[in-house]
């Protein structure tokens, strides 16, 4: 079996569902081995009941980080502190975690959580500092019927080597693309996906509460309505889960593209001819607003953190394979191009503005839609992958732009300008209205993405998401309208901003 | 691909500290294999237990070293007796964790998930620290703390009394968790009290009584681990004595090919890994195991050669059948004819479950030959009236196989348990409890706890001290509000002493609550039957062990516990020394040291005692490693004493211990010579003859074999003892309809199973367990779709009013396939309380709050608050994010006993319902007027000693009986009465 990457300890698990009775030991075991918290889990046993009387059963599943040989979670942290060892655990280091949860959301599993006490982020390690000194890892250990092996893939007289190379084995959603090192035997489709089982009515499990009553960034596990891909199963037990990028992040989308609109859209009437180098509003108006925006943004995103005090390590220890590092960047080379331009309409140097302005039109636009890989690098949040974010992020930012320099050039331009921003701003908002009504009204390729789609025009997020779409819709009136459309655009956009992100973390993962 | 930021620096530390093959054995230390069957280690070596080294799991990836010395304890919380390994910190002197103990052979190391819990136990923030007495009335929540001195004074002085006195009958000591083989009761018998009770009968005494009529042992031992075919009407995989331990087993048969069947009417975790899960109606387990007998008996496939051997046939015949020749032929040919009725049709037609799958699984058992196993406990026999019969009837199934102490088969259990001779063995009190053995239940397996507030309302006597020892009378048993009415009179129960770990339903009503330990903070010894095997496990307080390992002296488990908690051993040797302090009671001496006489008997010289003298081997291997028997087992925790124990009762026995023989016609034999051997566990104890000599054996195939400790000294197939005592009918193995058999259940009604137990609770301390009431928090009542749509009940969660005889709870609806149509099912340990205006005790920080008052129709109790986030040492309690508590249904259930076993049948007769207006969830209503008169009407299905004993006395002697009273206390009190009856 070529599941070995080379000759290295190549550490994996194998948990027999054949074996494992659902008694949980592996919890707390665990919760007492790491010192977890109450309300966070690194290891839970999934429970979910098929079939119907008297041919039932309940399949358990041992819920918890896959170690996947392509980590989306390394990929995604900016600071190094989420990373894979070479001998194939992927560990972390809380001392250099700045808490921006893009591991939470990149995770296909949903198998990282924040800890409370630290407010770093954390997960199954394999019990890493067991393993270190020689021994088995908690769960293994305490696991009444050795449902839970550990081992080395690359060594074939392991006991896992042998289940893995001979025996039927299965992963966690092989189609994200993780390459999992951790296998499951005897499980069944039920619980492995994780919209198989129908989610259960009343805020209840068998013998536990679904949690949530006051979490507004709550998500309950299992499928909403009807049962998935297995037949009348029924999710009977799980644990609560978070989506990590709550209100602050839907902001920074919005707050990010009126910056990287408000100077792009400015640029883009004066190359247009539509505005000339010593219009005030795009002298002043711009850059300024771009700056204010992107500090806004700035505030936001350190805001978010849960160790904002550590917000430079993203600088100082960036990983680059992180969109977040790459965003952050992007985001400060555009500040500096836009710093630039504030300084040469200082100086009255149009000369400069001219330079900056041209370091300011890639990087706005890049400021605009990295934000689409960012959410992208989330691999199992379907909503987010589609290809048309990048582009429809740019349109969001033109809209955005257009929409804040509106007033500006109304006070300060002549009527040509004013009008090209009109034209600008009723031209991306029904950009904006057709991509979004292709978006909610196209099949969607996966369930997860049907389900995300349905959450926001259906579900939790359709009040933020219809009178969103209808208020930018509002904005295609510009050139008739004028200004008075410019409320109703940025908001709506806030609004559908707000949908999007969350409706896009609001499918259950695990 | 991978970027190693951290890559773990090879600085040595897992060389030195490594517990891995190579450098565990490169330093010949123990190499502990796990699981994975790799170089890593499942636990530290045994050598390195001083001063283990391990990384901090916080400080991570920084390799912060931690220093830890080991000590073996053995888990509380439930009756498996797990062993535990605490990891006690260098530096800080706490416990910072418990993993199982490698050394333990039931458990192997291995625990569920109530194992590493007991940490949270541990540093619960609500444990009761100091001895506590009511400042206020009963009940009223107010307390005093006192000293340790002021709470033995006391009670020394009216357990004195009560005994100068002759009131012997006014002390009782009620048992909840026992976690110990008889300390407890030896300290009653030097006390000359008879006043041992125990939760048995709302627990296993429907299980042990099957069993017991068979064998005289009353619990089974499957050897699952080399059965062909489990047969399980319980859920050991995720429950129940000894759950962690068979489930290991159980999984290794599995993994084999070993087949298993169980019946089980909701699907439990067992059922789910089942090869046959079958569902049936409740009370027809019985009806199933016949047929299954019938057909082996029909296609005869049964083991005629162990049938012929060991069944006690003849004096069937010679009973029953007096006309007939005593010849094994004749007995066939009876025999075919018994169970003739029990078709699978007729299985089919009681249990719901189709003809064809009984038929199959017949089949199966057929082929398992002597590698049968199998298990009956509460379930189905705690549920139903004649449950008794479920356990008996399926070891009818082993019996008809001769999978009785076969390799794979199932063993009597004193063969695998072991239970050493104490250092003072006082005699058998000279009184007789009546408040807990009364006449009309001579044949009960145990004492009829759940009985004593209507005794006590009855005027059959008053208790004047009464101690519970981790125990919620009020909470745990049926009818619990009765017990609050008699708690709460100070008339009936004139002192009320609580001596447990944690608050609890019931301690709130104590005039006394006195702090015991958990798990790692008291002594305690144990056996258990968990495989063919006998070891004793070792609980004791581990930071006395730690220090005592360091060079500290220790005299005092209250020098190690948190607060001024205690342990029973200490405080009933100290209390039992003020009841009698010049020894003119003669009760001191049993507690009084044989190193330093005229003094105080301590752990340690009970323990080194024991272990040093009634532990064969334990000295030998000790002495091996320069060890004490007491230093080994402190730093061991476990001992194995055999492995492969066998078929004893195929054991001859030895022409030394045949003294002065006598031998019945019938083959029993008996001996002048003292019982020998230092294993006191209890069994059967058949009477000796007419010349006071014991029976040593039973010939079988011309040779004194040890038999089992039954009248006959055979397997009795027919009870001599069941028939001599009143019911004959049901001497043989037999199906008796349940007090739930659908011909009894009026329209509408549907079943309620109350008992299930979920694999992450402890009976009523879960709730001081953080991790384990976050996995699990709320019992729904189970409702199989087609019912609740019959019923209008439309979606899980919805609340549902479930109707009893004397009274109704409200609760959440779960919706489930996993259930039978007809039957519902609410899990049992959930729904616990505190009563508002207790604010002065920390008091259940996981229990909902709740109004307790009276209405016309009776008690009334309404949630005012559930659990929500608090502040307090620990800063989990802030995170605390599920608000449900569940429901107390036990309390709105009436008693129940049976009148053979005396088991409670906890099975419920009730009506489901949407709930009415105004009803909220965790509501409970009853009226214990109504279970007064349920209570009449149970009573009067007994069969009075004063009518039914043969020889005038209360209960046949050989039974089994905790604290067996002398010969004198069984004599009914006006035997003349009954003593000219002869059998019936």
């Amino acid at each position: 079996m070529a599941v070995a990457d080379d000759q290295l300890q190549r550490w994996v698990k194998v948990l027999n569902q054949d074996a494992c009775i659902g008694c949980h030991a592996c919890t707390t075991a665990c919760k007492s081995e790491n010192e977890v918290p109450l309300g966070v889990t690194r290891t839970y046993v999934k429970s979910v009941e098929t079939g119907t009387f008297p041919q039932v059963r309940r399949s358990f599943q041992v819920t918890r980080c896959n170690q996947c040989a392509d980590a989306p979670c390394a990929d995604a942290c900016p600071t190094g502190a989420m990373y894979r060892r070479d001998d194939g655990i992927v560990d972390f280091d809380k001392n250099v975690c700045i808490g921006c949860k893009a591991c939470i959301a990149a995770c296909p599993y949903d198998a990282i959580f924040i800890n409370p006490e630290d407010n770093s982020a954390e997960k199954c390690n394999m019990c890493a500092h067991r393993l270190d000194v020689g021994l088995e890892p908690a769960c293994v250990t305490v696991c009444p019927t050795q449902a839970i092996m550990v081992g080395d893939l690359n060594d074939p007289t392991s006991r896992v080597a042998q289940i893995v190379g001979r025996e039927p084995v299965t992963v966690r959603r092989p189609e994200k693309g993780t390459r999992p090192r951790v296998f499951y035997q005897g499980a069944t489709q039920a619980t492995l996906d994780p919209l198989a089982a129908r989610r259960p009515d009343g805020g209840l499990y068998a013998w536990a509460t679904q949690g949530g009553e006051h979490d507004p960034d709550h998500v309950a596990a299992g499928r909403p309505g009807r049962p998935g891909s297995s037949a009348e199963a029924l999710l009977c037990y799980d644990i609560g889960h978070h989506a990590p990028w709550g209100r602050r992040v839907s902001l920074y989308t919005w707050t990010k593209g009126l910056a990287a609109g408000g100077l792009l859209v400015p640029l883009i009437l004066i190359l247009a001819g539509r505005m000339s180098w010593s219009d005030d509003a795009g002298r002043w108006a711009a850059p300024v607003l771009a700056l204010a925006f992107l500090a806004l943004t700035g505030v936001l995103l350190i805001w978010d953190l849960r160790h904002p005090w550590r917000f430079y390590l993203i600088f100082t220890r960036h990983q680059w394979r992180s969109w977040l590092v790459r965003g952050s960047f992007i985001v400060g080379g555009y500040g500096g191009a836009a710093g630039l331009y504030l300084a040469g309409s200082l100086a009255g140097s149009v000369g400069a503005r001219q330079v900056a302005a041209g370091f300011a039109v890639p990087l706005a636009l890049a400021a605009a839609c990295y934000t689409a890989y960012l959410f992208a690098q989330a691999r199992a949040r379907d909503l987010w992958q589609s290809p048309l974010l990048a582009p429809h992020l740019a349109v969001q930012a033109m809209l955005a732009g257009a929409a804040a320099i509106l007033p500006f050039a109304l006070w300060l331009s002549p009527r040509a300008a004013v009008t090209g921003a009109e034209v600008l701003l009723a031209a991306s908002a029904a950009a904006h209205v057709l991509l979004v009504l292709g978006e909610v009204t196209v099949t969607h390729p996966t369930e997860h993405a049907r389900l995300a789609a349905h959450a926001m025009t259906g579900g939790r997020y359709a009040r933020f998401f219809w009178p969103g779409l209808a208020a930018v819709a509002v904005g295609v009136a510009a050139p008739w309208a004028g200004v008075v459309v410019v409320p109703f655009a940025l908001a709506g956009l806030l609004a559908h901003e707000h949908a999007y992100v969350q409706a896009g973390q609001s499918v259950p993962l695990a | 691909m991978s970027r190693p930021v951290h890559m773990p620096a090879l600085d040595g530390l897992g060389v030195r500290v490594s517990a891995a093959r190579a450098a565990a054995e490169a330093r010949g230390e123990t190499f502990y294999p796990g699981a994975s069957r790799v170089h890593l280690a499942a636990f530290p070596p045994k050598e390195r237990w001083d001063d283990w080294v391990e990384l901090s799991s916080r400080a991570w990836p920084a390799r912060e070293e931690r220093h830890y010395t080991l000590v073996p304890t053995t888990c509380f919380n439930c009756e498996s007796a797990c062993g535990l390994l605490a990891y006690v910190d260098a530096g800080t002197g706490r416990v910072r964790k418990f993993e199982g103990n490698p050394e333990h052979p039931g458990s192997r190391g291995r625990n569920c998930a109530k194992g590493p819990a007991t940490i949270n136990q541990v540093t619960d923030p609500d444990r009761v620290l100091y001895p506590l007495r009511r400042a206020g009335r009963r009940g009223a929540g107010r307390w005093e703390r006192i000293s340790w001195d002021e709470a033995l004074d006391a009670l020394a002085a009216r357990i004195r009394a009560a005994i100068t006195e002759g009131r012997q009958n006014e002390v009782m000591v009620h048992l909840g968790r026992p976690g110990e083989d008889g300390f407890t009761e030896r300290v009653l018998a030097s006390w000359g009290v008879d006043g041992h009770n125990s939760h048995t009968n709302v627990c296993s005494s429907g299980g042990r009584t099957g069993f017991q009529f068979w064998m005289g042992i009353d619990r089974p031992s499957p050897d699952h681990a080399n059965a062909r075919v489990i047969y399980l009407i319980s859920s050991h995989l995720e429950a129940g004595h000894y759950f962690n331990p068979h489930a290991q087993r159980i999984t290794e048969a599995r993994a084999r090919g070993a087949k298993v069947i169980v019946l089980d009417t909701r699907l439990s975790n067992t059922a789910t890994h089942a090869d046959y899960w079958l569902s049936p109606q409740p009370g027809s387990e019985a009806a199933i195991n016949l047929a299954v007998a019938n057909h082996l008996i029909q296609t005869r496939r049964y083991n005629e050669d162990f049938v012929r051997k060991w069944w006690n046939w003849k004096e069937y015949l010679a009973a029953c059948h007096p006309g007939r020749p005593v010849a094994f032929e004749t007995f066939q040919e009876i025999l075919a004819g018994l169970y003739a009725e029990f078709t699978f049709e007729f299985a089919a037609a009681e249990s719901g479950i189709d003809a064809a799958v009984i038929a199959e699984v017949a089949g199966v058992v057929a082929g398992a030959g002597t590698r049968f196993s199998c298990h009956s406990w509460r379930s189905a026999a705690a549920g139903n009236l004649g449950g008794w019969q479920v356990s008996r009837t399926l070891f009818l199934i082993s019996a008809l196989l001769g999978a009785v102490a076969t390799e794979g088969g199932t063993f009597p259990n004193a063969w695998n348990k072991f239970v050493p001779r104490p250092i003072h063995v006082p005699p058998h009190p000279g009184v007789w409890q009546d408040l807990s053995w009364p006449e009309e239940y001579p044949l009960a397996q145990n004492e009829m706890s759940f009985l004593l507030p209507h005794f006590l309302a009855d005027g059959r006597g008053r208790l004047d001290t009464y101690f519970i020892r981790v125990y919620n009378p009020v909470w745990t048993n049926p009818d619990g509000l009765s017990w609050m009415e008699l708690l709460t009179d100070e008339q009936k129960v004139g002192c009320f002493v609580a001596l447990t770990p944690t608050w609890s339903e019931s301690a709130y009503f104590a005039d006394y609550v006195l702090p015991m330990g958990h798990a790692s903070e008291r002594h305690d010894t144990h056996s258990y039957e968990q495989y063919d095997g006998q070891w004793i496990g070792f609980r004791q307080p581990v930071l006395r062990a730690a220090r005592e390992r360091r060079g500290e002296k220790i005299t005092d488990t209250r020098q190690v516990n948190p607060g001024e908690v205690w342990e029973e051993n200490e405080f009933w040797i100290e209390l039992s020394w003020r009841i009698d302090p010049d020894g003119s009671l003669g009760i001191r001496r049993y507690h009084e040291s044989l190193e330093r006489p005229g003094t105080r008997l301590t752990v340690d010289e009970y323990y080194g005692w024991m272990f040093a003298n009634s532990v064969p081997g334990l000295p030998e291997r000790a002495a091996a490693e320069g060890l004490t028997p007491l230093g080994w087992m402190r730093r061991y925790g476990a001992f194995e004493i055999t492995r492969g124990q066998g078929a004893v009762h195929e054991q001859e026995v030895p022409d030394a211990e045949l003294t002065d023989p006598a031998v019945t016609p019938a083959g029993r034999v008996y001996t002048s010579a003292p019982p020998g051997g230092p294993n006191i566990v209890p069994t059967g104890a058949p009477e000796p003859d007419g010349q006071g000599r014991r029976p040593a054996g039973v010939v079988v195939g011309g040779v004194v074999r040890r038999g089992f400790p039954t009248p006959s000294g055979l397997l009795e197939f027919w009870s001599s003892t069941l028939a001599g005592w009143g019911w004959p009918e049901h001497a043989l193995p037999g199906y008796i309809r349940s007090h739930v058999h659908p011909a009894r259940l009026e329209p509408g009604q549907l079943v309620l199973l109350s008992t299930f137990r979920l694999p992450t609770q402890i009976h009523t301390r879960s709730a001081n367990s953080k991790w384990l009431d976050e996995l699990s928090h709320t019992n729904p009542v189970w409702i199989n779709p087609a019912d609740a749509a019959r019923l209008d009940i439309r979606r899980t969660g919805d609340l549902v009013r479930v109707e009893t005889e004397i009274g109704h709870f409200v609760a959440k609806a779960w919706l489930t396939e996993g259930i039978r149509p007809g039957v519902v099912a609410c899990s049992h340990h959930m729904g616990r309380w505190k009563l508002s205006g207790h604010g002065q005790v920390s008091a259940g920080g996981m229990m909902a709050t709740v109004d307790l008052g009276r209405s016309a129709g009776g008690w009334v109790m309404r949630a005012r608050d559930q659990v929500r986030p608090y502040e307090s040492a620990d800063p989990d309690t802030a995170r605390i994010w599920w608000s449900d508590t569940g429901v107390h249904q036990n309390l709105t259930f009436p008693v129940q006993p049976d009148p053979i076993s005396g088991m409670h049948c906890w099975h419920q007769a009730v009506r489901v319902g949407p709930a009415r207006p105004g009803d909220a969830h965790g509501d409970i209503a009853v009226d214990t007027g109504k279970a007064r008169e349920v209570y009449r009407s149970w009573l009067e299905l007994t069969r009075p000693a004063g009518r039914v004993s043969p020889d005038g006395t209360r209960r046949p002697r050989w039974l089994m009986r905790p604290l067996r009273p002398s010969p004198a206390a069984f004599r009914l009190p006006d035997a003349g009465r009954a003593s000219a009856r002869s059998l019936p």
